[in-house]
């Protein structure tokens, strides 16, 4: 039961954007405004004159060990209930913006930089930022016949299941929503990038291919919502701390990517660090998910699974005690395609977030509704390859539970329901 | 009335002739018969496989030989040529390739081959870089390019 609070806080409301105190947003703010909708504009005209004839989809203008690429997404969504990436009950929130841009440069034939800038707008958890997603150098130590292994510092994608590490490219998957239950929207701020550094290495042999990643790295620092929405009370002067977050992943792909298997494990581990006038004690918080993936790739029908159990260690920061569960997630997607650009996907998701408890008593015991211990999503989807750069999605989900809902943009959780519907439709474009 | 028959007739066996025309020509359009994997002069002769040639295109195998590094292009993914390369050269789904390239491109993990708009533009690029790979529907008679080999 008092394990209900932080499980709570931690999913539903601890990835809220900047809920800073209103003195520090009025100057921080001002700045990081102006910067916004500077690099905004810049990242816009970047867009227009990549996509334009000035410069053909690789550009002719710059040398070809340098390659610029982009993507550009924009969702809209509505429901029957309950409010995704803005108020979309009953209305249409136009609620997922995503621009990307990136950069590849090779100057040496064992070093490589590359660098993507994302801009991001998704209901009331992210009002609009943008940020480096990743910068990094890559040193390949060593290349053999069938293999290499090498060095990424910088900025880097955290490798975990078949799509964290391209989670805003709608390109990469089927249907507009990943399955929550395992890509937690609101928890993407922990597990999206860290800066740190990464091993990997590779090996080909003749029964298929091998790829090892370890990455080590500090999260992406939103230590403002973790300290305002961790805590019971805002007066409290101490602050969360991320530590280093471990992100590894062993995979094993047959036939060029026919057949795709893979386990990937995180380990991530927060101190709150109390101020002299707290009363709340110095403690750590842990969350350690593992991740089995499989997937078969065939010309019409592909079939896709993964399945997470992740263990939970929150600690007696507060005056609740700490406290240990196990969430448990998993899915199970098919997709065929009708045309060879047309591709119908049907999956089924579902989220335990205690396993000891998969009514929801607990929840009720704190005074939640008793669906926000669960969620069960059933959803079609179709994806449309208009030409190889534009795209255009549909999905429909009934989503029996609120386990993954947004909180920021639900503010009042007695007035989410348990059975809701949501419809979404988003186009694309990359080059 | 006889005659307009026989004028009827002759017209029906025009349109079915022009039509069996059409659908030959269709078919033969539609199909490119043979890809030829080519490479510039310079990329040194050696037993390549099969396996080398999908190492190659899914960007795994970056360096030739000589250990220096291997320049991949490519037509796009609705090129009919490139379509039947992935298949018979690569014995994969153009789908499939389209998964790796783009999971490296927006991770900052690898980099994707060099898209190009035309075959004669890869011809031209293929002709004058050295280390580089590429794929034609026919063999070019060019003193710089020669066909990938196999062993």
């Amino acid at each position: 039961m008092k394990t209900y609070a932080y499980l709570h806080y931690i999913n539903c409301v601890l990835p809220q954007q900047k809920r800073m105190s209103a003195r520090v947003r009025g100057c921080a703010y001002t700045v990081i405004d102006g910067l916004n909708v500077f690099l905004r504009v810049l990242v816009a005209s970047f867009l227009w004159f990549c996509s334009s004839d000035y410069v053909a989809a690789d550009s002719h203008l710059l040398p070809d060990d340098v390659q610029i690429h982009g993507f550009l997404t924009q969702g809209v969504f509505h429901s029957s209930n309950n409010n995704v990436y803005g108020h979309s009950d009953d209305s249409v929130s136009p609620g997922l913006t995503e621009i990307g841009l990136n950069a590849d440069y090779q100057p040496w034939r064992n070093l490589r930089f590359a660098a993507q800038g994302l801009y991001r707008r998704a209901g009331d958890v992210d009002k609009g930022t943008v940020w480096l997603d990743y910068a990094l150098a890559d040193l390949t130590l060593y290349e053999y016949d069938s293999g290499k292994i090498g060095l990424r510092g910088g900025r880097i994608k955290m490798p975990f299941g078949l799509y964290n590490e391209t989670r805003d490219v709608a390109f990469t998957h089927p249907t507009i929503l990943l399955p929550q239950g395992i890509y937690f929207d609101r928890s993407r701020s922990l597990m999206i990038a860290s800066d740190g550094g990464a091993f990997y290495a590779e090996h080909r042999t003749e029964f298929g291919d091998f790829a090892f990643k370890f990455n080590v790295g500090l999260p992406r620092n939103d230590l403002d919502e973790i300290r305002s929405v961790v805590l019971a009370s805002r007066h409290t002067q101490g602050s969360f701390q991320a530590e280093p977050i471990i992100a590894t992943q062993l995979s094993y792909e047959l036939n060029g990517g026919e057949f795709v298997f893979a386990v990937s494990y995180m380990d991530t581990e927060f101190d709150f660090i109390p101020a002299g006038s707290d009363k709340l004690r110095k403690s750590e918080t842990r969350i350690q998910p593992l991740l089995f993936s499989a997937q078969y790739n065939g010309e019409k029908f592909t079939l896709t699974g993964e399945y997470e159990y992740r263990w939970n260690t929150f600690g007696n920061f507060a005056q609740y005690g700490g406290g240990k569960f196990i969430t448990e997630s998993w899915y199970i997607e098919g997709s065929y395609r009708i045309l060879e650009n047309v591709q119908a996907t049907v999956r089924y998701d579902t989220l335990d977030m205690d396993i000891s408890d998969r009514g929801g008593d607990g929840a009720i015991a704190l005074g939640y509704p008793r669906h926000t211990a669960y969620a069960k999503d059933w959803m079609v989807g179709l994806r449309w390859d208009i030409t190889p750069s534009w795209m255009l999605k549909a999905d429909y989900h009934h989503v029996h539970g609120t386990a993954w809902l947004p909180q920021a943009d639900n503010p009042v959780p007695d007035k989410t329901l348990q059975d809701w519907e949501l419809y979404g439709l988003q186009l694309s474009f990359k080059f | 009335m006889g005659l307009q028959i026989a004028k009827l007739r002759h017209v029906k066996r025009a349109f079915s002739n022009t039509l069996v025309i059409f659908f030959i020509v269709a078919a033969f359009s539609s199909v490119v018969t043979a890809t030829e994997v080519v490479v510039n002069k310079s990329v040194p002769s050696a037993k390549y496989s099969v396996g080398d040639i999908r190492a190659i295109f899914i960007m795994q195998k970056r360096v030739w030989p000589d250990n220096r590094q291997i320049k991949v292009y490519a037509l796009p993914d609705s090129d009919p040529l490139h379509k039947e390369f992935v298949k018979s050269n690569l014995h994969m789904l153009p789908h499939q390739i389209r998964r790796i390239w783009d999971r490296m491109t927006y991770s900052g993990t690898g980099s994707a081959p060099i898209e190009l708009d035309s075959e004669q533009e890869m011809i031209d690029k293929i002709a004058n870089t050295p280390d580089s790979i590429g794929y034609l529907s026919i063999t070019p008679n060019n003193e710089n390019i020669r066909v990938f080999t196999l062993h």
